[in-house]
């Protein structure tokens, strides 16, 4: 337990310490669902970033396409007319709808005993992202998007470059030149990247404005990431920006972030603290009654030791250094069992502690596709870090240990010496 | 010398009171081999272990070479345990981990003797109570009776005590083996002349000592 709170304690340190100085804007009440009615705008955030100490804003705008030829979702299927669409895209989604969703005979959701059923050519919805700064996608993202092939684009003129996923790329025989259509326009392949995560294949970037002008929605962003120079500067910044941009945009910084992130951890670190207290009574408990049985056991010859001119002293004494044997032993095998078994205990119990982290993440972000994209990038990768615990044995520990097992072996040795003293050695001589 | 002056040791076992040592007074000249006789639960056991100073009595004094031993502190106590005097007891009392000659070197810690002094002295000692090479490195627990009983009136010799206790040191053992111990406590006193005060059942060996009291109902009744 000793371990296992170290553990969650230095991760919680490490957590704290590796929160990038970043803001995170979105606009007031955005959802997935009606992300074009509820936008920032670049004159908005233009205000932001001549703000002191913002050294940098990444803008992003996020749309969905719909693969030409299917639905992709439940509201076009039961009313509104595909056709008057013009979010389509030649591209077909990379990832396949999951077994889940598909369970029950192709019914999405059920209710009032009549469910949906899924069309037959119902294919999810691709993500594309207009982002003045696609060099910074790995870092938006929570490190899970690399450059394979290509170039990044250039985030601010407005052209019709595209970069996609590895996946994306496969699916759809796409290669570095090749040429696809979004929103009736041809768009070109002039970077592909690797992803990590699922989250990323299913992913379409272009530059800012190309994506403001595709889409028909010239000067909106949905995400804003504002830099800031020092992490001392973070939340006055980020005060300043939620003044600059008043009740329609929200903005969280990091370090909110990485606290309701880290939230789980305290809780997993103050539970190892009282098992580690309950742990150490309970040993103590142990070590004692097992010291007084001994003394109990070998009274007579304690009687003995005493008849042939042996003070109390020099037998307590003899009783102490067996204790500190015994007990800092103990301690020693503790510490090796401990280091051994405490990797998967606190993945245990952090694992436990942190599955309403999902949750969370999407109350940040704007819905599950576009929250594992860029919403969710900073808590994403948070919980991707806590998740991934490993014990680590300091010498600090290691000093812990051993100095409870000399305080265990201490009060052990004033009780047992008391007992000592207690022995006469004519009792013990007449006992048979 | 060891003089017993009207000592009195009681005990108290729920309401009523024992008197086990019921007004005593003798004495022991230096160099003397004396027995003390009587019926189980006459006080000899009590009476040995207020000598010996494993127990204070409820009265009286024992005046060991002009020193009142009832009126000393504790550490003065341990002192007189592990230097005036050897106990022997009827059930031997070895310590069972450790072997015959540590068991023999232990009375010398106490002291504080050189541990290459104790080792010497304890070797030589085992042989002296006629213990072989191989036994003396043997646990209590794999020697005989009458072997463990040589270990402790080594164990008894060891700091060179003036006055030996024994308390029926052969009652364990048979008859043979009781009479060669006792054999071996007798020469052993005139060697070193050593003053020796033993209980006994034995009337045969209580006739081949210098003196003999007989205990009756904690009282000295002389023979
Ligand atoms: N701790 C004690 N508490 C009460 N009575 C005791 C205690 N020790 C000895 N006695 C009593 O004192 C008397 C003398 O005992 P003891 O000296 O052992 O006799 P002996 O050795 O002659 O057989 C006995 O009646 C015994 O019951
Ligand atoms: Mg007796």
């Amino acid at each position: 337990m000793l371990i296992a709170r170290q553990t969650v304690q230095d991760k919680i340190q490490t957590t704290k310490a590796s929160i990038g100085n970043t803001v995170t804007i979105q606009p007031a009440g955005f959802n997935s669902f009606s992300a074009a009615n509820n936008s920032l705008t670049t004159s908005q955030l233009n205000v932001v970033s001549k703000l002191p100490h913002v050294t940098g804003l990444i803008e992003t705008l996020t749309d969905r396409l719909t693969t030409i030829g299917t639905v992709s979702s439940p509201r076009n299927f039961i009313g509104q007319s595909n056709s008057t669409n013009t979010n389509q895209t030649s591209l077909k989604s990379p990832v396949k709808l999951s077994r889940r969703l598909n369970r029950g005979g192709n019914r999405l959701f059920v209710s009032g005993g009549s469910g949906f059923q899924l069309p037959p050519n119902f294919s999810l919805p691709i993500v594309i992202v207009g982002t003045n700064d696609p060099v910074q996608l790995n870092t938006a993202n929570g490190n899970v998007a690399t450059l394979v092939s290509g170039k990044f684009l250039n985030g601010n003129s407005d052209n019709n470059d595209a970069m996609v996923s590895q996946k994306m790329a496969q699916v759809n025989n796409l290669k570095l030149g090749s040429t696809f259509t979004a929103y009736s326009t041809q768009l070109t392949v002039v970077g592909i990247f690797a992803s990590s995560s699922g989250g990323t294949n299913n992913v379409v970037v272009v530059s800012l404005p190309t994506e403001q002008r595709l889409s028909g929605q010239a000067g909106d962003v949905t995400l804003a990431v504002a830099k800031v120079d020092s992490i001392d500067n973070l939340s006055s910044t980020t005060a300043a920006i939620q003044k600059a941009l008043g009740s329609s945009a929200n903005v969280t910084s990091s370090t909110d972030a990485a606290n309701l992130a880290i939230q789980p951890l305290n809780s997993v670190s103050k539970v190892a603290l009282y098992s580690l207290i309950g742990a150490i009574v309970a040993a103590s408990i142990i070590i004692l009654m097992v010291m007084v049985m001994i003394v109990r056991e070998r009274r007579k010859e304690i009687g003995v030791i005493k008849a042939i001119g042996s003070g109390n002293l020099r037998i307590a004494a003899q009783f102490m250094v067996e204790a500190l044997t015994l007990t800092v032993s103990a301690a020693i095998i503790g510490i090796i069992i401990g280091a051994v078994a405490s990797t998967p205990l606190t993945d245990m119990l952090v694992s436990n502690a942190t599955t309403n982290q999902t949750s969370i993440g999407n109350r940040f972000g704007a819905g599950p596709v576009i929250t594992r994209h860029f919403g969710g990038g900073v808590l994403g990768g948070l919980h991707r870090g806590i998740s991934n615990i490993h014990a680590v044995v300091g010498f600090n520990l290691i000093g812990y240990g051993l100095a409870a097992a000399v305080v265990i072996a201490l009060v052990g040795s004033a009780l047992t010496a008391f007992i000592i003293t207690k022995i006469r050695p004519s009792e013990v001589i007449r006992a048979e | 010398m060891l003089k017993v002056v009207n000592l009195k040791r009681q005990f108290k076992s729920g309401d009523t009171i024992v008197t086990a040592v019921d007004g005593v007074s003798m004495t022991v000249p230096d160099g003397q081999f004396v027995s003390i006789i009587g019926k189980s639960g006459s006080g000899k056991t009590s009476l040995l272990s207020l000598l010996g100073a494993l127990d204070r009595p409820s009265s009286g004094k024992i005046i060991v070479d002009g020193q009142d031993i009832t009126a000393i502190n504790d550490v003065q106590l341990n002192d007189y345990r592990a230097r005036t005097i050897g106990f022997v007891f009827q059930n031997y009392n070895l310590v069972p981990n450790l072997n015959a000659i540590e068991n023999v070197m232990l009375p010398m810690e106490f002291i504080g003797l050189p541990k290459s002094d104790r080792l010497k002295r304890a070797k030589l000692l085992l042989e002296e109570v006629g213990l072989s090479d191989d036994q003396a490195k043997r646990k209590p627990g794999r020697l005989s009776g009458g072997q463990q009983q040589r270990v402790a009136i080594a164990r008894a010799l060891a700091n060179k005590p003036k006055y030996i206790l024994a308390d029926e040191p052969t009652g364990n053992l048979d008859s043979e083996t009781g009479r060669l111990i006792f054999r071996l406590l007798h020469d052993l006193s005139k060697k070193e002349k050593t003053t020796i005060i033993t209980v006994t059942h034995d009337l045969e060996i209580a006739g081949k000592t210098d003196r003999s009291f007989k205990l009756v109902d904690g009282r000295i009744t002389d023979k």
